[in-house]
């Protein structure tokens, strides 16, 4: 028989994140470094403020088409000699155009000799990418063709719908980051590059390093990107897009075996002081393996694989969304128990719920944050908000202080039950009738449209 | 941590492991890392999809759910629920040749984890209500429609291997299984599969963290060394199948939104230096930007949007590799094959250059790197690889083990097990323009 007395837990000592050396080139670019133990695989993210609502309207997506082209060649290196130059350092590099920021990275062995090689090269892409006209052609159709994967794929138009019925059509938020068809076909070679020219300048930039180095990595940093120069735009005005009215979309995949459900608000971001308050709502309601979602729908019901109700900020604002497939004969039901399972004013928030919200986000912080990638990422997606990494420990003390009535009033004012956008990728013909008996005013629209 | 590296494309990992097997067969091993307050536990249990018998797959998967049910001293959901109030991170996972049962979290919470995992060995039967087993059912049927049923190729993985492996063989059929035996499926069932697969001489259980060997040890046979030796079942030999006949295949037309092609070939079994080999050529041929089929699909042909080849290691004899493109709009199926087909034919006259494979050798190196460098992911490979190979040391030797294979052997193994001949092809049409 094995110990029946089940063991206590020590409840770990106070976290501190890791102290980056901070500097700043002559060219205004921010340096922060991280020397990381037993981190042998170096990361390196570069943040540029470079919100979409700088991109033209009717080009959207060249900021996504100028990231992926940046590794397609250089002047020093043209076309594919670059990737092979690369890749011969044991590097990878990668990047994305968010809303609020582009991010580009490099991973590569901790060494010095394949870092500043590497670095080398990532700050060459950055620097004086090519940008041929067969390059940028093949990105964009690329692009097309995964903007019509993503149109079939139901979670990921699920995800795109909300988004777009969500945010008040006025705001770049509400669009696709990557463009659409419609936009990115119009997109050349020429508009990439004054692109790049107009918008990557170091003095809006930050690279962010960590890795186990036994040399100082910043001679590397200097070599490489000391000479990068660019206009002396000023620091971009981000939007701050407001909701619309709460609605109701269904768009129709005949014969589909499963509904993907998104259910969701404008929220805040990390600056709001209810920040830790609604992250604590969030856990309880649609984070921990028994929130009060998962544990009716998923193990009570057997309705769904997992239902989940997340937060992603951005720089002003932020999407909270519950979100689950559920098979298609069950899916009407499990939404309208969505509205009740949420609804905190009758069942407010325990101390227990709190507790182990608070414990699990604690807990997970070190985790995150002991590799070099995962410290990278923190650092990069907090200074694409211009926020600096010290938020991690203001943070954690923030949900010390979160109570069982600050989580409940979060959750009240910012999750209202019946005040959310429904969005349902699915069969129509079995999903309608019953959420139109539930009161839902549903809209179907044509999954083809 | 040591780790010193030999030369610019040799290093060698010097990672300690320590390793005990207690009375009852459980296999232990531990990491100490003290970088961060934190402890890796890691359970792999040597069965998977590959031991489910005719009319029972998924089984093996619908069993890891199954594990979060309870057990004698443990309510329903509550091994999840424990783990993340201690801050801890928790799951679990099944494929063809394992299924891992894991936690990362606060020292301090180790004994709880121990505890936890050895309540659920020792004791699982005691808790199991049918009513909990159908739950798990139905909700293991969910992340089929979830993750393969109402997803454009899908179903690939598990055309792919019903293609690379004769009925009834134990690779041929997928990790999740088919409805109709999930359906079929009893808590009679559930209970059998325990008794007969979750023994302590199956398991290898790995902790990489903040914790002293004989400190870890103390506590492993303190939480698991009264659980009784039960003899391991055994497993029917599973000799390396000969490569693909004929060229058969399939078409799917299919709501996708593009066409594409898979052509699959059977492989040496993993923990051999011949699989390490084709896996090189596979990397040349399709790992990356830099690749063959990469190239001649994506960059210079125009054909495709996104084109590679991979191998996928199997333990039990055979594994099996593929090369896939999806096509760009206009471009039709049977134009990417044979642009992928041509690349490999002209690989298999020139072989690979020294510099391509000193290429794939060294991102290799970093992705292994990349592995090695959270607790987690480096726990789960020293349990695969005791598990699998009898030898978790060979993690610290991997990337010298790799670096030893020459372009020369690189071709040979291609030459064997990569000729278009031996090829299965799956390809997927669209439907709106195919009818």
């Amino acid at each position: 028989m094995a110990e029946t007395d089940r063991p206590a837990v020590e409840r770990p000592g106070p976290f501190h994140t890791p102290a980056p050396v901070e500097s700043r080139l002559d060219n205004g670019l921010r340096v922060l470094t991280f020397q990381r133990p037993g981190q042998h695989v170096a990361s390196v993210g570069l943040v540029l403020d470079l919100p979409l609502i700088l991109e033209p309207r009717d080009r959207e997506g060249v900021a996504t088409l100028c990231v992926r082209t940046l590794d397609e060649g250089t002047r020093t290196h043209p076309s594919a000699t670059f990737a092979e130059v690369l890749e011969d350092q044991g590097a990878v590099m990668s990047g994305s155009a968010g809303y609020g920021a582009t991010t580009l990275g490099l991973s590569v062995a901790a060494r010095e000799e394949p870092f500043a090689a590497a670095l080398a090269l990532f700050a060459e892409a950055v620097l004086e990418p090519e940008f041929g006209e067969d390059e940028v052609a093949r990105q964009r159709e690329i692009r097309i063709a995964q903007y019509e994967q993503q149109q079939v794929q139901p979670a990921q138009r699920a995800t795109a719908a909300l988004r777009e019925t969500l945010i008040d059509k006025r705001y770049r938020a509400s669009r696709p980051a990557g463009g659409t068809t419609a936009t990115v076909s119009s997109v050349t070679a020429v508009d990439v590059r004054a692109f790049h020219a107009d918008h990557y300048v170091p003095h809006l930039a930050t690279l962010v390093v960590a890795g186990d180095f036994s040399f100082d990595p910043l001679p590397a940093i200097r070599a490489a990107f000391g000479c990068w120069s660019g206009p002396h735009v000023a620091r971009p005005a981000h939007e701050s897009p407001d909701g619309g009215a709460p609605s109701v979309l269904v768009i129709d995949r005949p014969g589909a075996v499963q509904a993907d459900v998104r259910y969701g608000w404008r929220t805040i971001d990390r600056t709001d002081h209810r920040w830790a308050s609604l992250q604590v709502a969030c856990y309880a309601l649609g984070g921990a393996f028994l929130s009060r979602l998962n544990a009716v729908l998923r193990e009570e019901k057997g309705y769904t694989y997992g239902v989940h109700l997340t937060t992603g900020p951005g720089r002003h604002g932020a999407l909270s969304v519950v979100q689950g497939s559920f098979r298609s004969e069950v899916a009407a039901d499990a939404i309208g128990m969505i509205q009740p399972l949420i609804d905190v004013s009758s069942r407010p928030f325990t101390s227990g719920e709190v507790d182990s919200a608070v414990t699990f986000i604690t807990g997970v912080t070190p985790l995150r944050l002991a590799t070099a990638d995962g410290l990278v990422d923190q650092v990069a997606t907090l200074a694409a908000v211009d926020l600096p990494l010290s938020f991690v420990d203001d943070y954690l003390a923030a949900l010390a202080d979160v109570t069982p009535a600050s989580a409940t009033e979060a959750a009240v004012a910012l999750l209202p039950p019946k005040g959310g956008t429904l969005v349902v990728v699915g069969d129509a013909a079995t999903l309608v009738p019953t959420l139109t008996e539930q009161g839902w005013a549903v809209t179907v629209q044509d999954a083809e449209d | 941590m040591r780790c010193g590296f030999l030369g610019r494309m040799t290093p060698s990992l010097d990672y300690p492991l320590y390793a005990r097997t207690l009375a009852n067969g459980l296999r232990v091993q531990v990491n100490p890392d003290h970088a961060a307050p934190i402890v890796a536990v890691n359970l792999w249990y040597d069965v998977g999809s590959r031991d489910e018998e005719p009319g029972h797959t998924g089984f093996a998967h619908l069993f890891e759910h199954v594990m979060f049910q309870g057990s004698a001293h443990v309510a329903s959901g509550e091994h999840l629920t424990l783990m993340q109030n201690a801050g801890g991170s928790v799951n679990a996972t099944t494929w063809f040749d394992r299924t891992n049962y894991f936690e990362t979290i606060p020292v301090g919470a180790l004994d709880l984890a121990l505890w936890l995992e050895a309540d659920r060995l020792s004791s699982l039967a005691d808790a199991l209500t049918t009513e909990n087993f159908e739950n798990q059912r139905d909700v293991v049927k969910e992340e089929k429609r979830q993750r393969y049923d109402n997803q454009p190729y899908g179903d690939a993985i598990e055309r792919i291997i019903a293609l690379a492996f004769p009925q009834g063989h134990p690779y041929a059929h997928t990790t999740i299984g088919s409805m109709a035996d999930l359906d079929a499926s009893t808590v009679e069932d559930a209970l059998a599969f325990f008794k007969r697969h979750y023994v302590p001489g199956v398991a290898v259980l790995t902790l990489v963290g903040d914790i002293e060997p004989d400190e870890a040890f103390a506590k492993a046979e303190r939480y698991f060394g009264t659980i009784p030796a039960v003899a391991r079942p055994l497993r029917p030999e599973a000799p390396p199948l000969p490569p693909i006949a004929g060229v058969p295949r399939e078409v799917v037309t299919a709501k996708v939104p593009q066409d594409a092609v898979y052509a699959i070939w059977r492989l040496p079994a993993r923990g051999t230096r011949e699989f390490d080999s084709v896996d090189l050529a596979l990397t040349v041929l399709g790992g990356g930007q830099t690749s063959r089929i990469y190239r001649a699909l994506v960059r210079d042909g125009g054909l495709a949007e996104t084109a590679g080849a991979a191998a996928m290691p199997l333990i039990g004899g055979t594994s099996f590799g593929y090369a896939f493109a999806r096509a760009l709009n206009g471009v039709d199926a049977a134009r990417l094959e044979a642009a992928f087909v041509a690349a490999i034919e002209l690989f298999l006259v020139d072989g690979p250059t020294e510099q391509e494979v000193a290429r794939a050798k060294v991102q290799y190196e970093r992705e292994w790197l990349g592995e090695l460098a959270s607790f987690d992911s480096r726990a789960d490979l020293f349990g695969a690889f005791q598990t699998l190979l009898g030898d978790a040391t060979l993690v610290n030797t991997r990337i010298a083990d790799f670096a030893e294979i020459t372009p020369s052997e690189v071709l040979a193994a291609a030459q064997k097990y990569l000729q278009p001949d031996q090829r299965a092809v799956l390809t997927y049409l669209k439907e709106a323009d195919h009818g």
